[in-house]
């Protein structure tokens, strides 16, 4: 017992640099204190221990973010980083001496004339954990905004076990279409929302679903970007045995966020878990979005992430797919290895050239 | 600190401000970008105590989802200061902290990417006790080796480095601790001039020691309430009743037994102790003072008492003729850790004197025989394979105690602790210096107990569900939750951290024809080597043994002769 964690340490400290390891292995310690074996989440903890940032309107790296609240309903809040607004020097009455400038009226400018992303980004946690103002996400984002010219759209879903199926789905559907109502958030000569879906984990798994409901409304979707995106199944795969537990992630974990996430007396093959399993839909035909979907070699779920890509496939729609076969979860949190500049140069061209 | 004078790196993130931190050259960026403020010469460290904060964590089941959360009512300091949160964490998770032993060494891989700095303060001084202790252990196995092999001159200069290695480690607690006794034990056998070393001390004193044993763990407890709660079952039915304790001490087993005689529903039986214990030297006999304290208490619970003290420093030395059994009378013998001084070496010819005591038992036709032993092999004939046995049992042992000590606030039980640790010294001391007759400490498993006890035509008992619930429950009141008990063929062990130290089982041999023969040696080998058919022939033999006595014949007659006092109560 105490012989297999070490056997399991060592793995795991091989496969990554060390800060990246004690960031991962932080995580999982914190987190296994957090989920109760009854199902509840210690969320005070949890929000306690969290490291969260501000919101910063003063450009850092040529960035900058704000927060705006979009649905008062659900209280739901989404974080918009873009780039650090030009000023027309030409036009006197926007210079930045004049006393009627408006900040916010900058902050909401597009951010060129030409076509620009916007990136909707559902962040990662297992749909428990994290927030739109994690520190690893606004970093994240902030590099997409910088990687992409985008502007990206973080949102701040509502999470289980407090809030299940559907609610973090309405919250990502409901941020596109807040999105598609933003004059500034239109570009080019048709004026259009050249949005993309994209999100790490749970935040992958979002991203799909609400993909889908984009399609049954109408709204195109310019790509998604999944990475190492959260699915499952009732049955165990091979991947889930060999890896349970060796990288930083452990079966029982993934069970109890599934359980806390899906309505009460599903199982993992309800369509969220396994959208291409026994309760899934049909894409053939739709207007699904073009896919980038990015799979770790050494994360236990990879045999539903590539059940995925194959469900995609199957249903004829456009999906590539980037395997990194020495990664872990969390590759893309800290920029210390090959597989996250590798990754993010292939998100680079895949949002440049759908745009 | 570093050459940079610059703050946002100390305060930057508690603000909120999303710059880039303007970090003093030890801050691991990356991480700071994170929310964490790490010192890159920490990372080791940090990563270290992470495992062990996982360890901690884990519980017996393995089972992270099982995880008692006490972190819920922990107090959380900052977590940015991630070293600081991990400890503060693993000191409300593992206030004792586990011997190095149990941990694996830093990992080559990360050699690299430990930044040399001058002060490596905490980080080097971890990873330095880290190896102290796995050197230690090793330089201790090749002592060992060279003394078996008689290399007395290398022996001694490896004792020499582990002295010196024990003045840098922590000897409070763990591996250096338990090292520090074993150090002790292997000077002593070389340097000593005669190997009873270890049988130093005064039966009084060695009373004291087993005394504070008693109270720093629950061995003893164990062993005490187990043999109780068996003795307490044999004897229903029965009005008089006759207990064997061979081996009285201050008579710590005795007053839970009167006092649930005395609640026994239909009355309490008329009660007989016959204590065994070492003569006094100085004239007093401290047999029958114990008997005194007994009887009041037997009296003031209205049960009928008697008390015979037998003095004897050996229990071969004893004659059944000595406990006086009556006829009519339902007997109990009760062994707590004595039988095993009565084995010799396994590879010497000839009887031990435990044959002839095993039979002598036998013959007094008890209901009931109690036995608990230590679970360990300190009997094997190769000094090396004993001494690491050893090493390994006596570890268990003071992790356990030290986990004891950690969780308990009273002075009084600090103290039973430190002295516990000198009762268990003399016991490492027999087994590591003493050879042949001298040694006395040799401990052996239950299964060969088990296989003894057959071969001498006792019958096991079963110790029963309820012994098992009980004896669990006995252990909640003791903190440092390691401790576990477990049932085996219907005996009871209990260990620390699913490691057993000590074993109870119960037979009886009042049942069978006296001119019975004992059972045989194949039958012996059917129970111990085929388990999945040990349950039919034992079934073979048992009802072999109930068609050939059909009368249970239980008159005796006994010799009248008495050398000692009885004490009545009542």
């Amino acid at each position: 017992m105490a012989g297999s964690n070490e056997v399991n340490a060592n793995e795991s400290k091989m496969a990554v640099p060390l800060n990246t390891w004690v960031l991962i292995s932080n995580f999982k310690l914190a987190y296994n204190m957090l989920r109760r074996p009854d199902g509840t989440f210690n969320r005070h903890l949890a929000e306690f221990l969290d490291r969260k940032v501000q919101a910063n309107a003063t450009p850092v790296n040529g960035v900058l973010s704000f927060d705006q609240l979009i649905d008062r309903s659900t209280n739901l809040l989404v974080r918009i980083y873009r780039p650090a607004p030009v000023p027309d020097s030409e036009d006197p009455q926007t210079s930045p001496s004049s006393a009627t400038s408006s900040i916010f009226s900058s902050l909401i400018s597009p951010p060129s004339p030409d076509p620009f992303p916007v990136i909707i980004f559902f962040h990662g946690g297992s749909f428990a954990h994290s927030s739109a103002n994690t520190a690893i996400y606004d970093s994240l984002c902030r590099r997409f905004v910088s990687l992409c010219n985008a502007v990206v759209v973080s949102v701040n879903y509502r999470r289980s076990p407090e809030y299940r199926y559907p609610c973090a789905y309405d919250d990502g559907y409901a941020a596109l279409k807040w999105a598609s109502a933003q004059p500034w958030l239109h570009s080019g000569k048709d004026s259009k929302l050249r949005v993309f879906l994209s999100g790490d984990s749970s935040g992958g798994n979002i991203a799909h679903h609400v993909a889908i409901r984009a399609i049954e409304s109408g709204l195109t979707i310019s790509g998604n970007i999944l990475l190492n995106p959260m699915f499952g199944g009732q049955t165990r795969t091979e991947s889930e045995e060999r890896l349970d537990g060796k990288y930083f992630v452990t079966l029982q974990d993934r069970d109890w966020y599934w359980k806390a996430f899906l309505p009460e007396g599903a199982d993992r093959d309800h369509p969220a878990c396994n959208p291409f399993g026994p309760n899934g839909i049909d894409l053939k035909g739709l207007p699904y979005p073009k896919s980038l979907v990015v799979i770790a070699g050494l994360d236990l779920i990879q045999d539903w992430q590539l059940a995925f890509v194959e469900g995609l496939k199957k249903a004829d729609q456009d999906v590539k797919f980037v395997y990194r076969e020495q990664a872990t979860i969390g590759f893309y949190l800290l920029p210390n290895t090959d597989h996250f500049h590798e990754v993010m140069e292939e998100i680079k061209c895949f949002v440049s050239s759908n745009c | 600190m570093g050459p940079y004078p610059c703050g946002s790196a100390a305060t930057g993130w508690e603000g909120g401000r999303s710059e880039a931190p303007c970090a003093a050259p030890e801050i691991d960026g990356l991480l700071a970008g994170a929310g964490y403020r790490v010192r890159s010469s920490d990372l080791c460290h940090v990563a270290q105590r992470l495992e062990r904060l996982e360890s901690a964590m884990v519980g017996s089941s393995g089972n992270h989802v099982d995880f008692a959360h006490p972190a819920s009512d922990a107090v959380h300091y900052n977590p940015s200061d991630l070293a600081a949160w991990v400890d503060s964490m693993l000191s409300e998770l593992a206030p004792a902290d586990p011997g190095p032993a149990r941990h694996a060494p830093a990992p080559d891989a990360w050699e690299d990417q430990i930044y040399s700095q001058p002060q490596r303060a905490v980080a080097a001084r971890m990873e330095e006790e880290e190896d102290s202790g796995i050197r230690l252990v090793h330089l201790l196995m090749s002592s060992a080796d060279a003394i078996q092999r008689g290399d007395v001159a290398l022996a001694g200069s490896l004792i020499d480095e582990m002295r010196l290695l024990l003045t840098r480690v922590n000897t409070g607690f763990g591996i250096g601790k338990v090292a520090g006794y074993f150090v002790d034990a292997l000077t002593r056998r070389l340097f000593s001039a005669s190997s009873a070393a270890a049988a130093s001390g005064s039966p009084a004193e060695y009373e004291i020691l087993y005394h504070h044993f008693y109270e720093a763990s629950p061995y003893l407890k164990f062993a005490h309430f187990t043999a109780n709660q068996a003795i307490l079952e044999a004897f229903e039915g029965h009005d008089r009743v006759h207990v064997i304790d061979f081996s009285l001490m201050h008579g710590l087993q005795w007053p839970a037994l009167i006092q649930a005689l005395a609640l026994r529903p239909g009355g309490p039986p008329a009660l007989r102790l016959t204590g065994i214990g070492p003569p006094s030297p100085d004239g007093r006999d401290s047999l029958r003072e114990i008997g005194l304290r007994l009887a009041e208490l037997a009296r003031s619970v209205r049960v009928r008492f008697a008390f015979r003290g037998v003095a004897a420093n050996r229990l071969d030395d004893v004659r059944p003729w000595m406990l006086q059994v009556a006829p009519g009378e339902a007997v109990a013998v009760n062994s707590v850790m004595q039988l095993h001084r009565l084995l010799s070496d396994p590879d010497s010819p000839g009887p031990a004197p435990i044959d002839s005591v095993l039979a002598w038992i036998r013959g007094l036709r008890p209901k009931i025989i109690t036995v608990v032993e230590q679970e360990a092999d300190h009997n094997k004939p190769g000094f090396l394979d004993r001494f690491t046995e050893a090493l390994f049992y006596y570890s268990t042992v003071f992790d356990s105690l030290e986990a004891g000590r950690a969780s308990c606030s009273g002075a009084q039980q600090q103290q039973s602790t430190a002295v516990a640790e000198v009762y268990l010294q003399r016991e490492i001391r027999d087994i590591v210096c003493c050879e042949g007759p001298d040694r006395a400490e040799r401990h052996e498993p239950l299964m060969r107990w088990r296989a003894r006890m057959i071969r001498a035509g006792l019958r096991p008992v079963h110790l029963g569900s309820n012994a098992f619930k009980q004896a669990r429950m006995l252990l909640t009141l003791f903190s440092g939750e390691g401790y576990c008990v477990e049932e085996v063929d219907g005996c009871l062990t209990l260990g620390w951290h699913s490691r057993p130290l000590i074993a109870a089982s119960a037979w009886r041999a009042d049942d069978f024809d006296e001119d019975a023969r004992p059972i045989p040696d194949n039958f012996i080998f059917n129970s111990i080597s085929n388990t999945n058919e040990s349950n039919s022939s034992i079934n073979n033999n048992a009802a072999m043994l109930r068609r050939r006595n059909s009368n249970n014949n239980n008159s005796r007659s006994s010799d009248s002769s008495s050398q000692q006092e009885s004490i009545h109560g009542m």
